[in-house]
Order: C-alpha cells, then structure tokens, then sequence
C-alpha cells in the first residue's frame, strides 16, 4: 500500500513540527532553573542596594552577575543534549553583550536620577526577553512583557521603594517565571 | 528501496515517534512530557505506546522518584531505523521517486 504525494508531506510537515516542539518544551524545562537562579540573583541584589550604601553597589552585582553566569554555564550544560559542547560562550557573549548595551545606553543618555538607573536593567531585560519570545519561544514574550511592565510601574508608581519593589516584583516574577518553565 | 511502516504512520504513533527521535541523544523523555509534546490524552497515548513497545519500536521503564511513580519512553534501535526508514519512505513520495 502506498501513500499519496500530500499525504506524504502533511507526515513530514507533522514530524517537523513535533520536533520542534519537542526541542521547545526541553528548551523551556532547561531555561527554568536558570531563570529561577536569575530571579534569586535580582532579589539579592535589588535588597543590597535598598539596605547597603552606593559604593557597594557595583561590587554586590558584580559577585552576584558572575555567580549568576557560572550557574547559567553549569545548569545549561546540565540539560543534557540540550546545550551542546561549546554552546557556553554564546551564553557568556550573550550576557556580556546585553551588559555592554545597558552601560553605553546609560553612558549615552545620563539618566537624572539613581531611581531611573535602577529601574532600567528591568526595562533592558525585559525587551531581551521579548525579542526572544517573539522570535523563538512564546512564553518569553509574556515574561519580557510582564518584567518591563513591572519595572515602569515601580519606576512611576513605587520609586520611595523601589529597589524592594525591584527585588520583589522583578525577582519574585523571574523565579516563579522559571517555575512556570520547568513546568512545560 | 524505503517502504511505508504502517504501524508508524498512524498520526499520534508518528509523533510519538518524532518527539522520541528528536529526543535520541538526550535522557528518555518522561510520560508527561511526551504527553504535552503530542497533545494526546493519557489513555490514548499509553494504548499507542503499548503498541509501538510490542513492536519492539519503543523502550518503557517505570521507576519512582521519591514516592511518585515515573514513566519514561526512549526509541530502541530498531525503533530508530524504521522511523529513519519511514522518513526516508515519505521523502521519497514527496520528491516522486515513488508512488502518488
């Protein structure tokens, strides 16, 4: 017995697609925990920067941003199949070229005030993760979505508390973002 | 000469089969995923398991993690080379090598 030509290629297509699909939910089920790690990152940093002075800022987030690339390196190659031998650097590249977005932006446009500062990193990550879920993997559009809309309304609406409102809103909702993954 | 694997064509059988070789490298893929992955509901994705295991196609190990019970579906070789054989077979359809 044979098969039509259409016949044919609807199978194809019917493979290509649970294929895909296949790679998307393991893509989601990996990216979980290392969101998770992310939210816990932002919270961290976010209180430091509500409970500690300016000058220890920048060494809070860099301990906390070079933790937060290790445990992405590690959690990424711990998907087995998922993230391939080599794939490492693209992480690293990829957050180092988001970092040196954030300060030529921030060089370039001199915010006016330290509340508008804190609130951007939120804005930033939020498109990136937008541009992901437009292009690759839909349930990042809502996660950027909801991360950029969460830190405008803090920056208009909460600034007397905005890095608790940052740490809260924007790390709570990247970890349960991440559980929301790892769920798929 | 690819020829058609009817036991493979049917539609959820051949994406079980196509999450399961799209998964070959990885660890097996657990019931639940398989199951968001196909959009079949379980007792319907279990009986087409059960099938493509009789076949010799599908490999099930049942294990608990913790007290929970877990169901985890890999593709056994001879799984692999039909599906890769049925592929072939469509491709050849789609190109007109065969049939139509």
């Amino acid at each position: 017995m044979g098969i039509s030509k259409s016949e044919a290629a609807s199978a194809l297509t019917d493979i290509e697609s649970t294929a895909g699909r296949s790679r998307l939910l393991k893509g989601y089920h990996v990216a979980g925990p290392i969101l998770m790690v992310w939210g816990v990152i932002w919270a961290l940093g976010y209180s430091g920067m509500g409970l500690l002075p300016s000058e220890q800022w920048g060494l809070i987030w860099l301990v906390l941003d070079v933790a937060g690339v290790v445990a992405t390196i590690l959690l990424s190659r711990g998907g087995k199949g998922a993230a391939k031998a080599g794939q490492g650097w693209k992480i690293v590249a990829g957050v180092l070229a988001i970092l040196a977005f954030y300060a030529a932006t921030l060089t370039l446009f001199q915010p006016i005030s330290i509340d508008a500062t804190i609130a951007y990193p939120g804005v930033v990550t939020g498109l990136v993760y937008a541009g992901i879920g437009i292009a690759f993997a839909p349930r990042y559009l809502w996660i950027g979505g909801a991360v950029f809309a969460a830190s405008l309304v803090g920056y208009f609406f909460f600034q007397p508390w905005l890095t608790f409102w940052m740490a809260a809103v924007g790390g709570g909702g990247l970890f349960v973002a991440g559980l929301w993954l790892r769920r798929a | 000469m690819a020829e058609l694997d009817e036991l493979i064509h049917q539609p959820l059988r051949l994406k079980i089969m196509a999450a399961l070789h799209a998964e070959r490298d990885a660890d097996p893929l657990e019931f639940s995923r398989l199951k968001a992955v196909t959009q079949a509901t379980d007792g319907n994705l279990g009986s087409h398991l059960t099938t493509l295991e009789k076949a010799g196609y599908v490999e099930i190990a049942k294990d608990f993690v913790g007290k929970k019970p877990r169901t985890r579906v890999a593709l056994t070789p001879t799984g692999r080379k039909a599906f890769r054989r049925h592929v072939d077979y469509l491709r050849a359809v789609v190109e007109g090598v065969d049939g139509d």
